[in-house]
């Protein structure tokens, strides 16, 4: 009878371990059989990308300055890391999408355009308005940019020199990231001495009330 | 007068023929993930059976710049469907995706607002749609077998029709096509 009271005791345990395992899982929406369906979460971290801006770079694919501004976006850093923060759309006008998307709002062929989120066309150049160079082509997306961005506004960028030597740097703009608009805005190198006189204060004053705290420590005034 | 008469008649002809379908006024297009005609995949029978699930990938695929994707997965895949043949097919083709079968509203306001859109259930499970907007007050849907018109309804509406249809949602994680140029 004892044996028997054990065993009931044993499935008793059982049967509750498996109830909460099963409620366990139900509440975090994990393996619950919903006519053959498994509910599962999520798998993979969505990105948050609704505010990312776009660039498209249009052409024919036989076109050899349309193949030479698609090879900007591999090759130049700085469009790289214009590449890399935002939707980058290569069309071909061969593309479905090019008839129904872009043939009636591209003026010529190549084009390259960057959209906000929601569209507003912040620089375009089509055929000869684009820059010869890679670098041209960033400058003038940085100056398009920077207008409608407040913390680029008052941006000071270095001048090139006319004959520029060894130790200046040609690159006009060095740092367009003015596309990372999905956090606080990195601050620009302007309200450098501001930062380094409130380190400086805060520094003096830390050791100005822990000198007083020693000095009454020590003397027991 | 009869000017007149012929002035009002010229406006009321041409009333809706502007060029908005390839610009903007607004600075946010409607619906959100608005997949040309000519990107939209119909439904197909495939061994007896509709391949709507398939068809709004490939819709999908197209719209977020994957043409060649699309191309292989009409000549690979077809027939019925469900969540994990789809997931295992996706693994297999390397498909960058996410998906949920939980009814998580959340997926569906992020795959739109990110313009990316997502295949959802309907009808009870036995048929899935493309959701391609949604906001407060309306969801809009491509549906693969009468992909020649958008259909609006109130949120609400589409969200009890999800829910009651197993709430699976899946998507491709690709680019988006930009958005036409607002004015």
């Amino acid at each position: 009878m004892k044996k028997f009271c054990y065993v009931i005791l044993a499935i008793a345990y059982a049967v509750m371990f498996i109830g909460f395992v099963g409620a366990y899982n139900a509440a975090n929406g994990a393996d619950v059989s919903a006519n053959g369906v498994i509910a599962e979460a999520r798998v993979i971290n969505l990105p948050v990308d609704q505010a990312k801006w776009y660039v498209s770079v249009v052409g024919d694919t036989k076109n050899a300055r349309y193949q030479e501004i698609l090879g900007w976006f591999s090759t130049n850093k700085n469009l790289v890391t214009l590449k890399n923060q935002v939707h980058y759309c290569p069309v071909k006008s061969s593309d479905s999408i090019y008839g129904a998307r872009y043939a009636k709002n591209v003026k010529s062929l190549p084009t390259v355009r960057v959209q906000t989120s929601d569209g507003t066309v912040v620089y375009e150049a089509a055929g000869r308005s684009i820059p010869m160079s890679a670098e041209g082509l960033n400058g003038a997306i940085a100056n398009s940019i920077r207008p409608i961005l407040p913390w680029r506004r008052n941006h000071v960028h270095p001048k090139p020199c006319p004959n520029p030597g060894p130790d200046i740097d040609i690159n006009v703009d060095p740092d367009p990231q003015p596309l990372d608009d999905e956090g606080a805005p990195a601050p620009d190198g302007t309200n450098g001495p501001a930062t380094a006189l409130a380190i400086a204060l805060s520094i003096l004053l830390g050791a100005g009330v822990g000198g007083a705290k020693q000095w009454k420590k020590t003397y027991k005034v | 007068m009869k000017r007149v008469i012929l002035s009002a008649v010229a406006v009321m002809l041409f009333a809706g023929c502007s060029d908005s379908y390839f610009t903007t006024n607004e600075n946010t297009e409607r619906p959100l993930v608005n997949i040309p005609r000519v990107l939209r995949q119909s439904n197909w029978l495939s061994r007896g059976s509709g391949s709507c699930v398939h068809a709004s990938m490939m819709s999908l695929f197209r719209w977020q710049g994957r043409n060649n994707t699309a191309r292989l997965w009409g000549q690979r895949y077809g027939s019925g469907e469900d969540a994990q043949g789809l997931r295992a097919k996706m693994d297999a083709n390397g498909i960058r995706y996410a998906y949920v079968t939980n009814g998580d509203v959340n997926f569906l306001e992020w795959a739109c607002s990110t313009r990316r859109g997502c295949g959802i259930t309907v009808r009870g499970g036995v048929h899935m749609v493309a959701l391609v907007h949604l906001d407060s007050e309306w969801a809009c849907l491509l549906d693969n077998n009468s992909v020649s018109k958008f259909i609006w309804v109130p949120r609400e509406t589409l969200i009890a029709e999800w829910k009651a249809s197993y709430g699976w949602a899946v998507t491709p994680v690709y680019t988006p096509a930009a958005p036409l140029p607002a004015k």
